[in-house]
């Protein structure tokens, strides 16, 4: 069953058209990577699904329903959560702060407690800068409070935009493995990635995004041996 | 001893000021937009204490209770009315906006209660504290202002609601995406920025004779205020008030009255030049 559906989908900004008519469809359960080259239009297309930005033409389908016109507090409380590229976090709040902020909507709201605990479990470090300011973290840990924060809002489906950015192999690594140990929990989730070969190694399904489209899809370790996509993505 | 009780004095009304430019304060630091109807609603916060206790009979401080709530619901239908629809232009647009809203209360206010000067009638004598005389009715509005803010401060730290906002000021497309309504929660800013000046203005009626156009100084000081302490800082604004109200109290010990202004908006370029994110804001 499809979780997710993007119909058709255009957008851009104030006349620059980006997006020209995207499909895409996201299974429940499954873990996909959205690759594009730099500039593509990977974080305009999630700015879109999201409500962020309001789409020019097309449907964004969620559980079976439309939300093509819904604004995005309305989406996060049905359950689409984001996590941001550049984070954007709470700096002036603290971590527990921003933790709650996550839970705003009242779906998450009911349990808070255990949402907390096990983001603790997944990542300790939090735990012991649960009283500091989000700002003043480092860059690692703050993507730790931006993945966290998304997670306490119990999402059904999470988008992580460049989630490894700016961290060193071994952070990567980690948060690499959080996403295939909550893979296990049956999370739906949709990754865009710098870091293309380890997205596609913990992937199921993939997408290319080239000049406005979806350019190629397939499952992840097919397009791991595609040619053009070695060539292009991976630098082989 | 005339320093001291001058000095006391002025303290005493800084903490009230304090009041007004907090509310000031809080709706730029949460929307950027710099509310010229902050003076205008100051003057609605003297009249409606004023009304409650001519008309009704009710004790001036508890008449701001029902001022404050009249604050909060003026301050939504402002933000709907006016502000919400150039929220995201740039800073010109909001500020004729809330240009607007100052000119239109200012003109019902004058057809409706002319510009002739009240006051409200209520003594409370004073108290005596070795050579100081301290009025009832100053040491009263400082209580009344020390509640309001500690009450701001508790709401916007241990609050859902409160933290919303504070969420909203930091990052408002973050907040969109964690599910927060931004709408609503600006709106809610603005009804408490407008609600601390109504306040403000309700304690000021309490000792100074008032007319609808009483409220243009006191937004002006809320400025001076807001740069001293730190534009978008709620404790800021507080110290700044002190700072503020212990000038005016000291500095006609030392020069005619005249000059306070010309101090106060020294001070205010003075700030703006040196350490322009305020006395207590970073760097
Ligand atoms: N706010 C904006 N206003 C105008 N143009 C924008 C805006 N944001 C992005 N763009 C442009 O839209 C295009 C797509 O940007 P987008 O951020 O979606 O790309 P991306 O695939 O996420 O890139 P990256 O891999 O660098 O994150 C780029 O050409 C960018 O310059
Ligand atoms: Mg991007």
């Amino acid at each position: 069953m499809n979780l997710l559906e993007i119909n058709d989908l255009t957008s851009g900004y104030e006349g620059v058209q980006i997006l020209w008519g995207v499909n895409l469809s996201l299974e429940k359960g499954k873990l996909t990577t959205l690759v594009g080259s730099n500039g593509v239009g990977k974080t305009t297309l999630l700015s879109t699904v999201m409500g962020l930005l309001r789409p020019w033409q097309g449907t964004v389908n969620f559980e079976g329903k439309d939300v093509t016109n819904l604004p995005a507090h309305a989406r996060a409380k049905a359950g689409m959560v984001l996590v941001p590229e550049g984070r954007q976090l709470f700096t002036e709040m603290t971590v527990l702060e921003n933790l709650e902020m996550g839970a705003f909507s009242p779906r998450a709201r009911v349990s808070f407690k255990q949402n907390l605990d096990k983001v603790f479990e997944l990542f300790p470090r939090l735990k012991e800068r649960a009283k500091q300011k989000a700002g003043t973290l480092s860059g690692g840990e703050q993507q730790m409070v931006a993945v966290s924060r998304g997670l306490m809002a119990e999402p059904e489906i999470l988008f992580l935009d460049e989630l490894s950015l700016g961290l060193s192999p071994l952070l990567a690594l980690t948060l690499f493995e959080s996403l295939t140990r909550l893979k296990k929990t049956g999370l739906t989730m949709l990754l865009v990635e710098q870091n293309v070969s380890m997205a596609l190694a913990v992937s199921d399904y993939a997408y290319v995004l080239a000049e406005g489209r979806v350019h190629l899809e397939g499952p992840a370790r097919d397009l791991l041996k595609n040619d053009e996509v070695r060539r292009t993505y991976l630098g082989i | 001893m005339q320093l001291i009780s001058s000095l006391t004095d002025g303290l005493l009304l800084g903490f009230v000021y304090g009041v007004a430019a907090m509310g000031l304060t809080l709706i730029w630091g949460v929307m950027t937009v710099i509310n010229l109807a902050h003076g205008p609603v100051i003057a609605l916060g003297m009249f409606g204490t004023y009304l409650f206790f001519t008309h009704l009979g009710l004790n001036p401080y508890l008449a701001l209770a029902p001022v404050a709530l009249f604050g909060l619901l003026l301050g939504f239908i402002i933000y709907g009315m006016a502000v919400h629809r150039v929220i995201n232009a740039p800073h010109l647009s909001s500020l004729l906006a809330t240009f607007a809203v100052n000119m239109i209360i200012i003109g019902l206010g004058t057809a409706i209660f002319s510009t002739s000067p009240q006051n409200i009638d209520y003594s409370l004598g004073s108290m005596q504290i070795g050579f100081l005389t301290i009025p009832f009715s100053r040491l009263l509005a400082t209580l009344g202002a020390v509640l309001f803010t500690a009450a701001l401060y508790l709401f916007l730290y241990f609050t859902r609601p409160g933290k919303a906002i504070r969420a909203v000021a930091n990052n408002r497309r973050a907040a969109e995406l964690m599910g927060i309504p931004s709408s609503q929660v600006l709106a809610l800013s603005f009804g408490l920025g407008t609600m601390l000046a109504a306040v403000a203005g309700g304690l000021i009626a309490t000792f100074f004779p008032f007319t609808i156009l009483s409220g243009g100084p006191y937004e002006l000081k809320s400025f001076v205020i807001c740069v001293l302490g730190g534009l978008g800082n709620p404790l800021g604004a507080l110290l700044g008030g002190l700072i503020l109200g212990g000038l005016e109290g000291l500095i006609p010990t030392f020069m005619p009255v005249s000059w306070v202004p010309v101090v106060e908006f020294g001070l205010f370029v003075l700030v703006l030049l040196v350490k322009p994110s305020g006395l207590l804001g970073a760097k």
